[in-house]
């Protein structure tokens, strides 16, 4: 439990010592593509609490929706609409939806151990 | 806490790892540098004198305006007339609706037969040519200005028509073409003016400009109405007013 949130310091910590900036014109894509990468790592979350993790699904998931979302945004800038929105909203909405189903399953949990807690000692 | 195999484990921290890296960067992106301050004390100083003078020319027009008040109101009906037309002829002299006398610079336009092969139209004067000029006029200080017999006001029109550069609606006479500029300081414009850049725009099309100050010179007045149908007036409370 405690590795990928050392992972995740080691990571940020690594971004903000390497001092990267990507150019103002792309800066959008990469926004859309943090978005792409939460909603994945969420869902990869949410699916490991449900018992139904799957490691190929994931990471071919979590790059193959960064891709996509970048490509999306580069598409709509092509085309002159604003398609970034849509995968702004698509995530936007599962990322919330994942978070609430991630909640429910703790809650759910921690009102079974205490169930279980008071069966033994009856 | 449902315990997951090592391998998992690892993708996990490892997608973890990358979206922190992603984040940071993101982060690094949006976050504009600030900012500084960097003028140094001498900088400064000369910032607030400048902003010291604006300061008190400010005051000065204040009181001038509140004296026009004070004037207004405490006066008789034939003196209130009275103020009325002095401040209508000062802001009919500002507008170039008067003839004007004063000291400044006159400039003369002729043409250039140097190279014959090239030259085998008379030269003219084009708007574009008029405007710089007279855009660097002003810039170096000009009052008031006039292009052979037509006063150049704000409103003012300079442009092709034809084929010919009309000035106030009236064509420009041919070459050689007097340009009367009046100036606080005539010799600091004439300074300015010898090694500015219109001047060499005016040799490329055959044209010369000699300058040379005189004491008295007399600009005509802007003959026609001036047409103000772009002009409003704001009933917005300005700023300071209560």
């Amino acid at each position: 439990m405690w590795l990928p949130i050392l992972f995740l310091i080691v990571g940020i910590s690594l971004g903000f010592i390497s001092d990267i900036r990507v150019p103002e014109e792309y800066a959008n894509y990469l926004s859309i593509a943090v978005l792409a990468a939460f909603d994945t790592l969420l869902g990869g979350i949410r699916a490991h609490l449900e018992k139904k993790f799957d490691q190929a699904v994931f990471v071919s998931g979590f790059f193959f929706n960064v891709i996509l979302a970048a490509f999306l945004a580069f598409l709509g800038v092509q085309l002159g609409v604003d398609l970034y929105l849509a995968a702004v909203f698509a995530f936007g909405v599962r990322l919330f939806q994942n978070i609430a189903i991630i909640r429910r399953y703790i809650v759910d949990r921690r009102s079974n151990k205490k169930e279980i807690e008071k069966n033994e000692r009856k | 806490m449902i315990e997951m195999n090592i391998r998992s484990k690892i993708i996990f921290s490892f997608v973890f790892a990358l979206v922190g890296f992603m984040i940071a960067i993101q982060f690094q992106t949006t976050q504009e540098p600030k900012v500084r301050d960097t003028r140094d004390l001498w900088e400064v100083r000369t910032e607030l004198q400048k902003q010291q003078k604006t300061q008190q020319e400010l005051l000065a027009k204040e009181r001038e305006l509140n004296k026009m008040i004070a004037q207004y109101e405490g006066q008789s009906n034939f003196e209130k007339v009275e103020t009325l037309n002095k401040s209508l002829n000062n802001l009919k002299l500002k507008a170039g609706l008067t003839e004007v006398k004063g000291a400044g610079l006159m400039l003369t336009v002729e043409p250039i037969f140097q190279d014959l092969e090239y030259a085998e139209t008379y030269p003219t004067v084009s708007p574009s040519l008029l405007h710089q000029l007279i855009n660097e006029l002003n810039t170096y200080g000009a009052k008031d200005i006039s292009i052979g017999q037509e006063r150049i006001t704000n409103l003012s029109p300079i442009r092709d028509v034809n084929g010919t550069t009309y000035v106030n609606n009236h064509p420009v006479p041919p070459l050689p073409i007097k340009i009367k500029v009046l100036a606080e300081d005539p010799e600091k414009l004439l300074n300015y003016m010898e090694v500015s850049d219109s001047l060499e725009m005016f040799v490329i099309e055959n044209l010369s400009v000699s300058m040379e100050i005189r004491k008295k010179l007399t600009l005509p007045e802007y003959e026609q109405t001036p047409d103000l149908q772009y002009l409003e007036t704001e009933d917005a409370t300005e700023t300071g007013e209560t």
